[in-house]
Order: C-alpha cells, then sequence, then structure tokens
C-alpha cells in the first residue's frame, strides 16, 4: 500500500485498525528518501538505523492497542538546528560539522512522548540565515517540484523532504519566514505559531525575539496535529507563554483585510492572482473583505536586518572553538579564537553578525539597533489596531515563484527582499501560515499567507482548513524523479 | 601643586544561593574542575536562560539595605566581550535599568560616621576560572585551563559614586560592604575565596578643581591590604606624573601583589565596547511593590543599626564598629552580658580582649554549649566587687571555656576569693612587717617604692586571696604613711 500520500489522521486510522504497520511506512519512507536525496539534498543524516527498534516497538504498541496518539509511529524530519539528544546538530556550518548535542530540544522531549520517529536532520542556510538553502557549508538542497530550483530557506530541506514524501511531516524553524517560505515554494503548508507558544529550548538561536519553531506539512490538518504536540509552556524557556488561546469566528462572521502593501510594487502578477483566488473564494462564502493598510510593514525589511544581526551577532559569539565545534588553533586563545571563527562561518553569516555588531556599537546604538526596536513597536501597535478590524489578514507568502539555484546568491538584498511578506509576523510575534493555492506558469507553487492575532492560534488553522477544502490544491511534485 | 585623589570602587559579591543564576547547577565550593555544568552554564548552542528568584530577592536586599531606590521594571542585558571562560562570549548583567540605584553605606572612620554614596547595585552572572599556564597572562600564556564551576554563579555588583578620598575610606567601606553582605545572609563574604571581589577607578585632579582626572581602573586587588596598597602607589603614581607635567592615560593597570606595582594591561582585555542590549532570551526583570515591600520586612538588623545600639550602651563609636563586624554570636554575648553587667566597655574588654584572645589560644571557634553569658557577666561583677582579682578572673574563664563548670566552682576549687576582711589581713600584713623589718626601714627612709614589693609580699603570703588594694591601704595604716 502507498502510504507516502497519506495524512497523520490517516495513517493513524490504518494502524489502529491494523491495516498497516508503522514499520511499513518506516520503509517506504527510507526508500523514498533514499531514491530522492541524490537529486534533492534535503538531508544532512538519516536515522535509518537507530529507529527500526522505535518503528518496531510502535507496531508492538498498535498491535496490542498501547498507542499514545496521533502521532506514535509518524516519522518526521528535524531542522539541523534543533537539538537531538546524542545526534549531529550541525546548523549546516562547519563550524558544528562535529558537534553532537549532549541534550534534548524540549519540542524533542515532547514528539518523544508522543512516539513521534525522526527520520533524519534536514539541511538549512547555515544558523538558519538565508532563503534558499544555498548558504549550506554541506551543499545546497533541491526544489523536489524542479530540480533547477530553490526549495526556499532557511527550512528548505525540511520542505523538500517532506514535498518529496521522504517524511510524513517535518519542523523547522522561522525568523523572517524560513517555514513559510519553503513551504510555499514546496506546495506545501508552514505554520509559524505565535512567538512564545512553541518552546526555543533547545533550537540554536539565530535571533532569539524572531524565532519560532513549527511545522511544514502536507495538510493544515498535520500542522495543526504537530503544533499541539510541540506548544506549551515550558519552565526552561523564560519567553514562553502560557497557550491560552483566544477563539475568532472562521466562519463567515469572521471579517478578512487584504495587506495593501503586500499587494503592490514588488510582487508578482501571479503571486496576486492567487491572492485574487483566495478572495473569491471567500466572497463567494459571503466573509466580509477590506483592504487594510498598515504602513510600517514597507520598513519591515530594514528592522529586521539591524534586529536579527545585532541578536545574531551576539546569539553566534559562542562559537570560538573553545568548548565545542570546530577549532582551528593559533599562537594565543585569541588567535585561536579568531581563526576558528575566520574558517567555520560562511559569508553570509559572517555578513550577519558584522551586521549587527556595527548596529550594536558605542555611538550607533541610537541610530541603528534603537531604532530599529522603536519601530518595531510601533509596527507592532499597527497590527493590534488592525486587528480590532479584521480577525485574518491575507497576502501572498512570498513575492514571486520558487528562484532558480544561483539566481540570487551574488545579490544578498534581493534575496532578503523574498521575506518581504513572511517578516512582520515575526517581527509583531504573530501567527502566521502559507497554505498551497496553486501551481504558476512554470509549473511551481504558489501560496497565500494568513496572519492573526497573536494566540489565535487554533483558529487560524480552522479557517486556513476551510480555505484548504475549497483550493483542493492536493499535487506532488514529480520534478525530483527526473 | 595641592592634589586630590578621587576614587570609585566596583564589588562583585557572590551570592550564597543553592544554585546558579540561569540554570539549577548547584554552586559548589571545590577544586574539582567541571562538574556542576549544564548546557546554559556552558553555553552549548540552544541552552537558554531562566533566572533565579532567590538571587534576585538577594540582590533586592542589599539594594534596599544601601537605601537604593528599586527599579520596579529592570531589564537583563548582554555584555558582550570575547574570553574563553566566558561560554556564551557575552555576560547577562544589567545596563541601565538595574535592581536599585542612588543610595549610601554609612561606614566609620576615627570615631566618626560618614557615608559613601552608592551609584548601583545590580545582578551580573559570573564567569569561569582561567588558569593561564607559563606566564600568568592570556596573551603570552602557553597554554589556558578552564573551570567552568564558577559559570554562572550569582554576583551582586556594587558601584559606588567617585566620592572617596582615601585608601582608609576605600577598605572601611569594603569591610562595612562585607559585613552587610554577611549580615544579609546573602554572601559567605570571604575575600580569600574569592567572595567579594573589586576594581578601583582611580583619578588625581588639583584640589581646586571641579573635574575629577584621567581615570585608571585598577583590577587584581585579592585583600583589604593590597587594595589600600594599590591606592596608595596608584596615587601617588599618578600625583608625581602630573607634578612632572606628564599627562595620565586613560587604562586599565594590574596591581601586582609581589613587585607592589601596578602595571600596564594593554590586551584586548582592557579595550571595551561591551555593545549592551536587552537579552532578548529574558523577559523584562518586575519587581512588583508587593515583593519590594515583603523583602523589606524581611529585613535583619543592619551593622549601622547594631552601632547605634552598641552606642547607646555606652561605648564609643569605634568600639561599636569593632563589634559590629564581629561575628554574630558575639555580637548577641555582648548585649546579654552588658544586660547583667551594665558596664560597656568592661564587657567590651573581656569579650574582644579576653574571651577571644583565649580562644585564639586554644584555636576554638565557637564556645562550648555549657558557657553561659552569665558566667561573664558574673566574673565581671566579681572583679567590680573585689571579690576576684582581675587575673584570677582570667585564670576562672579560661577553666570556664575548656570545663563544664560555674564561675562560683572555679574560684572556690582554686581558692581564688579574695579576702576582704580587715582584721583578717591585718593579722597578715603585720606578720610580713614583722618577717621584713629591714625592708620597712627603707621604706620609712624614704624608698616608697618598696611598699609595692610588701603588698606581693602580702598577697603570697594570704596565697593570693587578699585584694591588693585592701592589702596596700592597711600596709600604709600600719606603717603611718
Amino acid at each position: 500500500m502507498e502510504l507516502l500520500n497519506l495524512s497523520i489522521r490517516e495513517l493513524n486510522n490504518l494502524f489502529v485498525n491494523k491495516k498497516a504497520k508503522p514499520s511499513e511506512l518506516y520503509s517506504e519512507i527510507f526508500d523514498r528518501a533514499a531514491n530522492s536525496e541524490a537529486a534533492l539534498h534535503a538531508h544532512l543524516s538519516l536515522f535509518e538505523e537507530t529507529n527500526l527498534e522505535k518503528a518496531k516497538n510502535s507496531d508492538e504498541r498498535f498491535s496490542n492497542s498501547e498507542n499514545v496518539g496521533l502521532l506514535d509511529g509518524i516519522p518526521l524530519a528535524i531542522k539541523d538546528n534543533i537539538n537531538i539528544k546524542n545526534e549531529k546538530t550541525t546548523c549546516s556550518s562547519k563550524m558544528l560539522s562535529n558537534f553532537i548535542s549532549p541534550y534534548n530540544a524540549t519540542v524533542i522531549s515532547k514528539l518523544d512522548t508522543e512516539q513521534a520517529i525522526y527520520t533524519g536532520k534536514t539541511n538549512l542556510d547555515e544558523f538558519a540565515m538565508g532563503s534558499s538553502t544555498e548558504n549550506s557549508a554541506f551543499g545546497l538542497t533541491r526544489n523536489p517540484w524542479n530540480t533547477d530550483y530553490v526549495p526556499g530557506g532557511s527550512s528548505g530541506g525540511s520542505a523538500a523532504s517532506v514535498a518529496s514524501r521522504s517524511s510524513i511531516a517535518a519542523l523547522g524553524s522561522d525568523t523572517g519566514g524560513s517555514i513559510r517560505q519553503p513551504a510555499s515554494f514546496c506546495g506545501l503548508v508552514g505554520f509559524k505559531p505565535t512567538y512564545g507558544t512553541v518552546s526555543r529550548y533547545g533550537l540554536v538561536a539565530f535571533a532569539s525575539s524572531l524565532d519560532q519553531i513549527g511545522p511544514i506539512s502536507k495538510s493544515v490538518d498535520d500542522a495543526r496535529i504537530i503544533y499541539s504536540a510541540i506548544s506549551g509552556h515550558d519552565s526552561l524557556d523564560s519567553t514562553s507563554i502560557n497557550d491560552e488561546q483566544i477563539d475568532l469566528p472562521f466562519d463567515k462572521n469572521a471579517t478578512i483585510g487584504i495587506v495593501k502593501e503586500l499587494m503592490e510594487d514588488g510582487i508578482s502578477e501571479e503571486s496576486k492572482k492567487e491572492v485574487d483566488k483566495v478572495i473569491d473564494i471567500l466572497k463567494q462564502k459571503g466573509y466580509n473583505i477590506k483592504e487594510v493598510s498598515l504602513p510600517l510593514i514597507k520598513l519591515s525589511i530594514s528592522i529586521y536586518y539591524l534586529i536579527a544581526p545585532a541578536e545574531c551577532s551576539a546569539n553566534l559569539a559562542r562559537f570560538d572553538g573553545v568548548r565545542y565545534g570546530l577549532r582551528v588553533d593559533g599562537k594565543t586563545s585569541y588567535e585561536m579564537m579568531e581563526n576558528t571563527r575566520a574558517e567555520g562561518f560562511g559569508d553570509e553569516v559572517k555578513r550577519r553578525i558584522l551586521l549587527g555588531t556595527y548596529a550594536l556599537s558605542a555611538g550607533y546604538y541610537d541610530e541603528y539597533y534603537g531604532k530599529a526596536l522603536r519601530a518595531r513597536k510601533k509596527m507592532v501597535d499597527e497590527f493590534s489596531s488592525i486587528f480590532k478590524e479584521c480577525d485574518y489578514l491575507i497576502s501572498p507568502t512570498t513575492p514571486t515563484e520558487a528562484f532558480k539555484a544561483g539566481e540570487k546568491t551574488s545579490n544578498p538584498l534581493e534575496m532578503y527582499m523574498s521575506d518581504l511578506c513572511t517578516i512582520p509576523a515575526n517581527l509583531a510575534g504573530l501567527p502566521a501560515i502559507s497554505i498551497p493555492t496553486g501551481l504558476s506558469s512554470n509549473n511551481l507553487p504558489l501560496g497565500v499567507q494568513i496572519m492573526s492575532k497573536p494566540l489565535t492560534d487554533n483558529s487560524l488553522l480552522n479557517f486556513s482548513e476551510m480555505l484548504e477544502k475549497e483550493l483542493d490544491f492536493n499535487r506532488t511534485p514529480e520534478g525530483w524523479s527526473k | 601643586m595641592n592634589l586630590k585623589p578621587t576614587i570609585g570602587i566596583e564589588t562583585h559579591i557572590e551570592l550564597n544561593t543553592n544554585t546558579k543564576m540561569f540554570c539549577r547547577c548547584k554552586v559548589v565550593d571545590t577544586e574539582e574542575p567541571n562538574i556542576s555544568l549544564c548546557p546554559t552554564c556552558i553555553g552549548l548552542p540552544g541552552a537558554l536562560p531562566v533566572p533565579n528568584e532567590k538571587a534576585i530577592r538577594y540582590i533586592t536586599l542589599l539594594a534596599l539595605a544601601t537605601g537604593c531606590t528599586i527599579t520596579k521594571k529592570g531589564m537583563f542585558h548582554r555584555k558582550n566581550y570575547f574570553y574563553p571562560d566566558l561560554p556564551k562570549n557575552y555576560q547577562i548583567s544589567q545596563f541601565d535599568l538595574p535592581v536599585g540605584e542612588n543610595g549610601k553605606l554609612e561606614i566609620v572612620i576615627d570615631n566618626e560616621k560618614d557615608y559613601v554614596e552608592i551609584e548601583r547595585v545590580h545582578m551580573e552572572e559570573d564567569t569561569g576560572k582561567s588558569s593561564h599556564e607559563g606566564t600568568g597572562r592570556i596573551d603570552s600564556a602557553t597554554s589556558t585551563s578552564l573551570d567552568f564551576n564558577r559559570s554562572g554563579v550569582p554576583l551582586v555588583e556594587i558601584v559606588t559614586k567617585p566620592v572617596i578620598q582615601s585608601s582608609k575610606v576605600a577598605v572601611a567601606y569594603i569591610e562595612e560592604l562585607r559585613q552587610l553582605a554577611i549580615d544579609l545572609d546573602i554572601s559567605e563574604g570571604k575575600l580569600e575565596k574569592g567572595n567579594l571581589r573589586f576594581d578601583a577607578n582611580i583619578s588625581v585632579a588639583p584640589s581646586d578643581s571641579d573635574e575629577l582626572g584621567t581615570k585608571v581602573e585598577i583590577k587584581n586587588m585579592n585583600s583589604l591590604r593590597s587594595l589600600e596598597r594599590a591606592i596608595d602607589y596608584e596615587i601617588k603614581r599618578q600625583s608625581s606624573a602630573i607634578e612632572n607635567g606628564e599627562s595620565i592615560i586613560q587604562e586599565t593597570r594590574h596591581w601586582d601583589e609581589s613587585k607592589e606595582t601596578t602595571t600596564s594591561m594593554r590586551s584586548k582585555e582592557g579595550s571595551a565596547d561591551y555593545r549592551y542590549f536587552s537579552d532578548p532570551d529574558l523577559p523584562n526583570m518586575v519587581l512588583p511593590d508587593e515583593f519590594v515591600n515583603q523583602v523589606k520586612e524581611s529585613l535583619p538588623s543592619l551593622p549601622h543599626e547594631n552601632r547605634n545600639k552598641l552606642v547607646e550602651t555606652g561605648l564609643d563609636l569605634s568600639d561599636s564598629n569593632v563589634l559590629s563586624k564581629s561575628e554574630k554570636w558575639i555580637l548577641e554575648l555582648y548585649f546579654e552580658v552588658f544586660d547583667n553587667t551594665k558596664d560597656s566597655k568592661a564587657t567590651f574588654n573581656w569579650i574582644t580582649g579576653e574571651l577571644q584572645g583565649q580562644m585564639r589560644k586554644l584555636e576554638i571557634k565557637s564556645l562550648p554549649e555549657w558557657f553561659s553569658p552569665n558566667f561573664l557577666s558574673d566574673v565581671i561583677k566579681l572583679i567590680d566587687e573585689n571579690k576576684i582579682s582581675f587575673t584570677s578572673g582570667k585564670v576562672i574563664l579560661e577553666e570556664l571555656i575548656q570545663k563544664d563548670t560555674t564561675p562560683d566552682d572555679v574560684a572556690k576549687k582554686l581558692d581564688l576569693y579574695q579576702e576582704n576582711d580587715e582584721s583578717a589581713i591585718s593579722e597578715i600584713v603585720e606578720e610580713v612587717i614583722k618577717n621584713n623589718q629591714d625592708i620597712v626601714e627603707r621604706i620609712k627612709n624614704g624608698e616608697e617604692k618598696l611598699v609595692g614589693f610588701m603588698v606581693g609580699q602580702i598577697i603570697k603570703s594570704s596565697g593570693g586571696s587578699i585584694n591588693p588594694g585592701i592589702a596596700k591601704e592597711i600596709l600604709s595604716k600600719e606603717l603611718n604613711l
């Protein structure tokens, strides 16, 4: 039986009714990964042998009706910036190429309780800095729809893994769109939850005030199942919040805002058309639609590229060759640290560390970082007032479809622009989701993004699921097998 | 040229919490390296800090005890600098919103009260410990060993305003601060263990100038003695440089204990743009009124309050200051004994002189359980009432420390009660006069200093039980002196 295209709920039904076994799914998954890996390079490591035992134990539980939940025996891929105990966490960096984590991230401990199985660690832009997964020290990942194209980033490996059916779903991390943009480029659902609802403990920090772990999956329901497993207050993360969800209407009583600034210059006609398509559906169903304006959104890339690098310049300071990871010798301790960092980090990471160090320097702090913080605060206020009149905000997820590998690597600014639509949700801590809507003229997936106010994740998922049914995207990429 | 020095002191006090500041690792006191570590305190990728509430409470205690204004909505900041024993290469500290600001600490200088103004009291996490093999300095060491047991231990940093004008005041300030930390029970306060560490910012300017001179930071002073000497040395160095028309360079200098000089630390350790920014891993440090009031209510009796109480018993400020810096049981003993004797000076002298002296001699740190404060007041009273001599008092005290007995038993057993009955004493005096006619002749011929010899003979004949004062009185009467 072909199990790879099924949803988590469907698979669980088969397991519960003893029509299929987790170990059967396990072999199908690893067969697929073995077939697709050469074309895609979605994974940095695959745990076929180490987890076979877990799959068999899962078989046992189902046969004894002792299964623990919907994720029991479900193979998930994990972005390689999330720590799994006794496994490598490389962050796609030479700096951590030999680093084996002695501890589990909180999300992994939670998935362990659910008896989920990990297929492997997925490729990413080094330390999650990038939008194409080309900034990996271990080689780029390709888009399963067409391998000439990038899968997006930084969670491009996770998206390519799920799209090629090498895993049922995956965990990614999203600092400025790193879950939603690759999900959109690969025809998948990508969900960035409200900041603080999923613990960051064990996620290698890029920009702490923006980072959030979330699922990349084939369906909204799969995303919901994973989100409900990994969310919840964590005493190990001081920015973790009590997940007290607020209910929004998701039937036609809901008011939908179209973000004017994300339907203007810089957004391709094709991307706009997908939003129009969704709006037509909503209109037909009787939803209240209005155009809204958030003028500060236009500044979001400028704000983001001061705040994220500033935080990253401190977060990445710990990689110095002293305690773990790469060490390149030198005559003194300082020379050793300098040599290690010079050799261990790639260009994009260095660019951002330098940018952030500069933005925080004496004499420049107020002009750059301080100003960015104030603008961020104003943007949060802008969103708060918009959410008084709208329940959900709709925009394209990305300005364009996926771009070709190599197309933007020499132009960082153009690369940064591909996160224009996704960054605002990180700056404001909002839940935001990308759902696939259709294919471009190049046969590449496109998606729309929906945002709502903090702590309305469940309503956002319900609303998205309604749209998902109407859109009936349901397409499987085959480009990787050509 | 008349010059005046100005000194500001930054003190780090290690808090005596059970666990570290941002993780639940135990704070350990051991030479064995790297045994109390976790992902957070060695800066593993992905690890996050969770504040220790008890440490914040302790810092609030100190801020309140120094009269600081408490910042209701404080912040944790990252202080960025690279050093091998700083695992994250940033230190979680506080910047513009510390726990407390604008306080003062009362000190005693030469029997007078003085105050040192406090600029700020804030939280900081400690670093690990480096041992630089070879030269002892990072930039020239052959290798460096690291111990992260101390990494993440909570510290409170107390920064004075630049108001201190001599090494004497600086030492008094540190002694007072140390006592305060001990009385608040927030630190062991042991300098030799590095529980208390201090750096001094020193500048020298013309006496009539309103502006401060160029400041020089002095590090590596490990004791009060080195603090005193380093400050004196640095004031002298800067003063003579200014007098010779040289300019002072703003820099960090290292106190060299063996050479008793300061030397320039021209390495990366000194150059600093810390790029402070609010730590995005930590929410604001909110200290609600309710919490602050509750901490305020839990404040114990502070050293300056103890001093005031001691002065009320009749001691002078200087003696009161000495007692306020003693261990708690000594202070308690003083008040209990004073309650009985009402003689502050005798009580002070007996406790700080005889009692502590004998304890030092016997190498004991605390009194035996049987030793009641009443013993000491009894001894003092017996001497006051001329029932025993001062010397006998010392003998009795020595016995009381070593044996489970009472002052009365000791006095009786060793026959130390003095004879105060005049007729009985007269008999002995007459006997001694009879046996020392030659001496008596010489006294009568003007050699009055021989009276002392005669008194000695009388006490000897009585087996030590005669009060020397009375003996002398009767002798003088008998000899018509």
